[in-house]
């Protein structure tokens, strides 16, 4: 009778332990969709109303069953400005995320590294650049850049979104090379490799992962920049954004359109995300990479 | 291969007033395919004086030199080292294949034939000839450490340096890879300096042994020369598990007063001890004897106060009854020997056995006698090689 009763009491206990295991995994799940729901039903809106014909991209009640057009679309590749402003964009942007990196990762890799004389405070000081609220500084700008002959050039504006950029790439670059264990470039550099050949050959690739996650977001950073771009360029160097704002006009907004450059400025972003998807997850966490 | 010489070798850290002197004036000669053992407790400046000798650290004053050539102003690159971090500091990147030929690439110009056949014996040699196409991340411990001395020997370097190689192994694993490494050392002939703060690595590994505290030099010898010939008071605490015991006492007549119980000095000891009125006591827990009454009259009544069951030994923890502060000693007794806590005892200490140092120096004033074939032997090891 012991025997049963234990062995009843143990399934029952296996039985509690999957009701709550289920209740768990119910829970998670409800959660998870209903984030995704949040996350994903306006890129749906936006990609279904840049689909739709002309005229009904906002109606009232919506329209969720249409035959979909790529009209929009068809009119925006049509449109000289747009390709120009999203080639602008794309140039603009990937130059400014080369040259940022360039600046940015070594600066790092010296604060980390090395003695700096008042390190905490060059450290903030490169921080502060972020303090101000950019419409507090827009100004100043405009009168330099124009003073500088830098308004409305594609140089000004790859300036522009590195100075927006830089200090997020040192002080994010900074913590991933801390977590790089020196003896790494001593290993090197008793191998045989001078302290620049430690760097490249070993502490970059080390670094990788927080390079691309940098790289990534210093990308979306520029890329989605509206305000400068509106204040520091008039024809030549409009960026992508400051286009399809364009869309919305004083007295009406060309839903079908604006929808459709919207969809369209997400795609570098996906493609970009999913070519270095596999260093995010490491980067992004900005942690140690190596266990000692 | 190569002789290393430290000459009047110091290294401070920071400066003026904050400076901290990590190792202080070191002179050593390391001869030509000898094992050598830095030990020390953390802080002793061990493994700052072989990161000097690797050129990780530029010394403050002092000469170090790799066969006849002064390297002070050499990189590491330029000094044909191999090294063997704490860590392994495997490239994370890099297959344990491109770890191990890291190194020929950057120092040999050798083709890359010649680098594969080098990191494949190697490999061999290591036992790890099926990893080498793996990342350091998929390795465990032991096959990572396993690695990072492939990474050194595949080098061929005049000098092998290990800063603590094996603290991140588990007992067993140290145990076997202390005994990988003599028999390569044996094998590879090469001059190797060897961080440790393990005495039992210590012991059993290297040719010599260079005792270090506060980046001071304490003893330069053999194991079993510094084990049973101490230059002081500290190497004489540091070697040996559990500790010596330490017993400090005033000097009345011919006796020793200490805390518990007074000692009886030989006349060899007397006059070894001179006119010092002060002395310390020193003798090993394994060569104390305990006995359940008083036999020959100078032993003296302890109390135990906690045992520690070892199997084939127990160690003993012991107040001496008649001490006034309670601080133990330590007694080695068979392990099939019953005994227990608050039992009395009688605890004899045999005169050929022990040491005597000076207080205030820490300086051994007089060593302990041993058997004949043992101070043969021992003096034979003590004898300037060639």
């Amino acid at each position: 009778m012991a025997t049963t009763d234990s062995d009843s009491a143990t399934a029952s206990q296996r039985l509690d332990k999957d009701t709550r295991e289920t209740i768990v995994t119910v829970v998670r799940h409800t959660i998870l969709l209903t984030w995704s729901f949040i996350v994903l039903f306006p890129l749906y809106w936006l990609a279904s109303m840049s689909l739709k014909p002309p005229g009904t991209a906002n109606s009232l009640p919506p329209d969720w069953i249409f035959l979909p057009t790529v009209y929009n679309y068809i009119q925006l590749i049509q449109d000289s400005g747009f390709v120009a402003a999203f080639a602008n964009s794309l140039v603009m942007v990937s130059a400014s995320v080369v040259l940022v990196l360039l600046i940015g990762v070594p600066a790092a890799y010296v604060l980390s590294r090395y003695d700096i004389p008042m390190e905490r405070d060059v450290l903030v000081w490169i921080l502060s650049s972020r303090m101000l609220p950019p419409i507090a500084v827009v100004l100043p700008f405009f009168i330099i850049f124009r003073e500088l002959n830098l308004f409305d050039t594609r140089i000004g504006m790859v300036l522009m979104y590195v100075s927006i950029n830089l200090s997020l790439v040192v002080w994010v670059m900074k913590a991933f090379f801390d977590g790089i264990p020196e003896t790494l470039e001593e290993a090197a550099r008793v191998d045989g490799a001078t302290q620049f050949q430690g760097f490249r050959k070993v502490v970059l690739p080390a670094a990788k992962p927080g390079i691309f996650s940098v790289a990534i977001i210093s990308f979306i950073f520029a890329w989605i920049e509206l305000l400068f771009g509106l204040v520091l360029t008039s024809f030549e160097a409009v960026p992508v954004t400051l286009f399809v704002y364009s869309f919305i006009g004083s007295r009406s907004i060309e839903w079908g359109m604006l929808a459709a450059a919207s969809t369209a400025m997400i795609v570098p972003v996906v493609i970009f995300l999913i070519a270095v998807n596999k260093y995010l997850a490491a980067g992004l966490s900005f942690g140690v990479v190596i266990k000692e | 291969m190569a002789k290393i010489t430290i000459d009047d070798v110091t290294k401070r850290f920071g400066e003026g007033d904050k400076s901290i002197v990590a190792v202080d004036d070191v002179s050593l000669d390391i001869r030509d395919g000898e094992f050598i053992v830095f030990v020390g407790p953390s802080g002793s400046g061990k493994s700052t004086l072989m990161r000097i000798v690797a050129g990780l650290e530029t010394q403050s004053e002092g000469d170090i030199r790799i066969g006849e050539k002064v390297v002070n102003q050499l990189g590491p690159r330029a000094r044909d080292i191999a090294m063997v971090f704490q860590n392994y500091a495997l490239y994370p990147n890099m297959t344990v294949e491109e770890n191990m030929s890291f190194g020929l690439k950057m120092s040999t110009d050798m083709s890359a034939d010649e680098i594969e056949d080098a990191v494949t014996s190697a490999a061999e040699m290591m036992d790890i000839d099926m990893l080498l196409d793996d990342k350091p991340g998929e390795l465990s411990g032991g096959q990572q450490q396993r690695v990072a001395l492939g990474r050194a020997i595949v080098r061929d370097p005049n000098v092998f340096l290990m800063d603590e190689p094996l603290s991140n192994l588990d007992a067993k694993l140290r145990a076997e890879m202390r005994t990988e490494i003599n028999r390569l050392q044996n094998d590879l002939d090469v001059t190797t300096l060897y961080v440790t703060h393990d005495q039992t690595e210590a012991m059993t590994m290297g040719d010599r042994l260079v005792v270090l505290n506060y980046g001071e030099l304490q003893q330069v010898g053999t194991p079993l020369e510094c084990f049973y010939r101490p230059a002081n008071q500290f190497v004489a605490g540091f070697l040996g598990s559990p500790s010596m015991n330490f017993f400090e006492g005033k000097v009345e007549g011919g006796t020793l007063r200490a805390d518990g119980f007074d000692f009886d000095l030989t006349e060899r000891m007397q006059s070894a001890v001179g006119s010092r009125n002060e002395l310390v006591l020193g003798i090993r827990p394994e060569d104390m004897t305990l006995h359940d009454r008083a036999n020959l009259g100078h032993e003296f009544e302890a109390v135990v106060d906690v045992v520690e069951p070892m199997g084939s030994i127990s160690y003993v923890y012991l107040q001496a009854r008649s001490q006034s502060h309670d601080q133990t000693f330590i007694v080695e007794t068979d392990g099939q020997r019953p005994i227990s806590e608050g039992q009395h005892v009688y605890v004899e200490i045999p005169d050929r056995d022990v040491h005597l140092f000076d207080p205030a120096s820490g300086e051994t004033i007089h060593q302990r006698q041993l058997g004949d074939d043992a101070e043969m032997a021992l003096e034979e090891q003590m004898k300037p090689a060639e």
